[in-house]
């Protein structure tokens, strides 16, 4: 039990796909991942931002998990936390957030050094670094161009994760500058008036929408073809 | 914008809540099953029949004309059955507490099917006191009519009597309970569809696909909490930050395993 226990806090529960590979929660990450690679254009390396309307509809859930399932694949994954403001990935891959984007943003240190082992095979992170005061300028600095031109050189897939697209300025930014953007929607609790206008501040951003991720979505009999394939 | 009735939709969110439904449902049953054992108070019903036939001493055979004089009689008699003329006289004579007026309320009188047959009813919250109520106004209203109409025409034909175990005509536990049942099902679609279209949140593929531009990439299902940890896919699974040089060992050995996992 002890055994199971020091797991379990070693593993966030948040991370389903790792935790429970053959659940139906990772099956659906999967799916996800497919119908990202269809609608995406076809690049060497693809940059996608993961945002939503306001906070807590579970991006940085879905980001994380999406990195993981991209990892499977073989490619080179970086997983970034755009999130300046409330960064919350050095705490679901439990590591320190000491050096990360802002401190890149700022030219100190370089990309190679930055970024952490998650552990998974394939995935590597950058955490959010201290916290500016000015996180909406950083990124509109032409720094972050070309960071990404560096990223696009050693990783196939770089995963932003963002701030909420109605709270700050931020994720519009990172959303022009990215291949794609994911929205994330809470089922039941996302209005569907900020949804919309989640998807006018993107189109404003002249941002790519992939589509939209539906998280917290009720299982019913309808989606048989979601139940474990495996049993 | 989208204010068409989609009977699909309707259904749905009746099924979601149906939960909700049964409850508002049974909660009404329940009431109606209280209040009609407890709170409502439980009303008896006493009748007796009076028969109205002209009496004539002297001729034995009856003729329709008779009768056809007895049915006009007995129009009177329904009137004169309610009168304060006759219920005064009952109050006098069983020492009520009431008003002829009040006792009027509570009496009811049929003629059954053209016959000559006049049924008296009277309700009361006692058996005792209605089948008391009942034989008294019978018996006062057959020795009134005599001077009143001065014909002895009445005979009563059968008096109320008390029963062993009297049954309350009102109220109708079932009947009540039926009726709490239909208000409760109503009540609860009301409301299901009420909190539908209160709720403007997005609850469906339908909902974002609605929403011009947007596709849905797919659903994450909430994770149970209680599930297990299941055995990992590949060996670097110790969370324990490995250094480079480790994972991009274990990245050879599992090499076959990553990418054909799916």
């Amino acid at each position: 039990m002890r055994t199971a226990n020091k797991t379990k806090r070693l593993m966030p529960r948040k991370l389903v796909v790792r935790t429970n590979p053959h659940s139906i929660a990772a099956e659906q990450y999967r799916t996800i991942r497919t119908n990202i690679n269809f609608s995406i254009p076809d690049l060497t390396s693809k940059i996608i931002l993961f945002t939503s309307a306001s906070k807590e509809e579970g991006k940085s859930t879905t980001a994380a998990n999406m990195a993981i399932v991209f990892a499977e694949t073989g490619k080179r994954v970086l997983l970034i936390d755009a999130d300046m403001r409330r960064p919350t990935l050095f705490r679901t891959f439990q590591l320190g957030n000491n050096t990360g984007l802002s401190n890149l943003l700022l030219g100190k240190g370089n990309l190679k050094h930055s970024v952490k082992a998650s552990g998974i095979p394939n995935l590597d992170l950058l955490m959010s670094g201290q916290i500016p005061p000015n996180p909406a300028e950083l990124l509109e600095s032409d720094t972050l161009d070309e960071l990404m031109e560096e990223m696009r050189g050693l990783y196939d897939y770089v995963l932003f994760d963002s701030p909420p697209i109605l709270s700050v300025t931020d994720a519009k930014i990172l959303a022009n500058r990215c291949d794609g953007t994911v929205l994330v929607v809470n089922t039941g609790k996302s209005e569907k008036v900020s949804v919309e206008k989640a998807r006018d501040s993107l189109a404003t951003a002249k941002a790519f929408i992939l589509g939209v991720v539906l998280n917290n979505y009720p299982l019913t009999s309808e989606n048989y073809y979601y139940h474990n394939y495996n049993e | 914008m989208e204010s068409t009735f989609n009977l699909n939709k309707f259904l749905k969110a009746m099924h979601k809540r149906k939960g909700l439904i049964i409850f508002v449902t049974l909660a009404f049953v329940v009431f109606a099953a209280v209040a009609s054992y407890t709170i409502m108070n439980p009303v008896y019903k006493a009748t007796t029949q009076i028969l109205v036939n002209q009496n004539t001493v002297n001729s034995q055979d009856v003729n329709s004309l008779d009768i056809n004089t007895n049915l006009q009689l007995i129009g009177t008699y329904n009137v004169i059955i309610k009168s304060p003329a006759i219920l005064k006289n009952v109050i006098e004579e069983l020492k009520l507490d009431e008003t002829a007026q009040s006792l009027t309320e509570r009496i009811t009188v049929t003629n059954i099917e053209s016959s000559q047959v006049v049924t008296v009813s009277v309700e009361d919250s006692s058996m005792e006191q209605a089948v008391l109520l009942a034989n008294t106004i019978a018996k006062v209203f057959q020795e009134e009519i005599q001077q009143m109409m001065k014909v002895d025409n009445v005979s009563i034909l059968a008096t109320a009597e008390m029963t062993a175990n009297p049954k309350p005509i009102r109220p109708d536990p079932i009947f009540n309970m039926a009726i709490g049942a239909v208000v409760g099902l109503v009540f609860g679609v009301g409301i299901t569809l009420i909190l539908d279209q209160l709720n403007t949140t997005v609850r469906s593929e339908e909902d974002i696909e609605e929403m011009a531009g947007l596709q849905v990439l797919g659903i994450v299902s909430p994770v149970d909490s209680n599930m297990k940890m299941e055995k990992p896919l590949n060996l670097s699974d110790r969370w324990e930050k490995d250094s480079y040089a480790d994972s991009e060992q274990d990245k050879k050995i599992n090499a076959t395993k990553i990418g054909g996992s799916y």
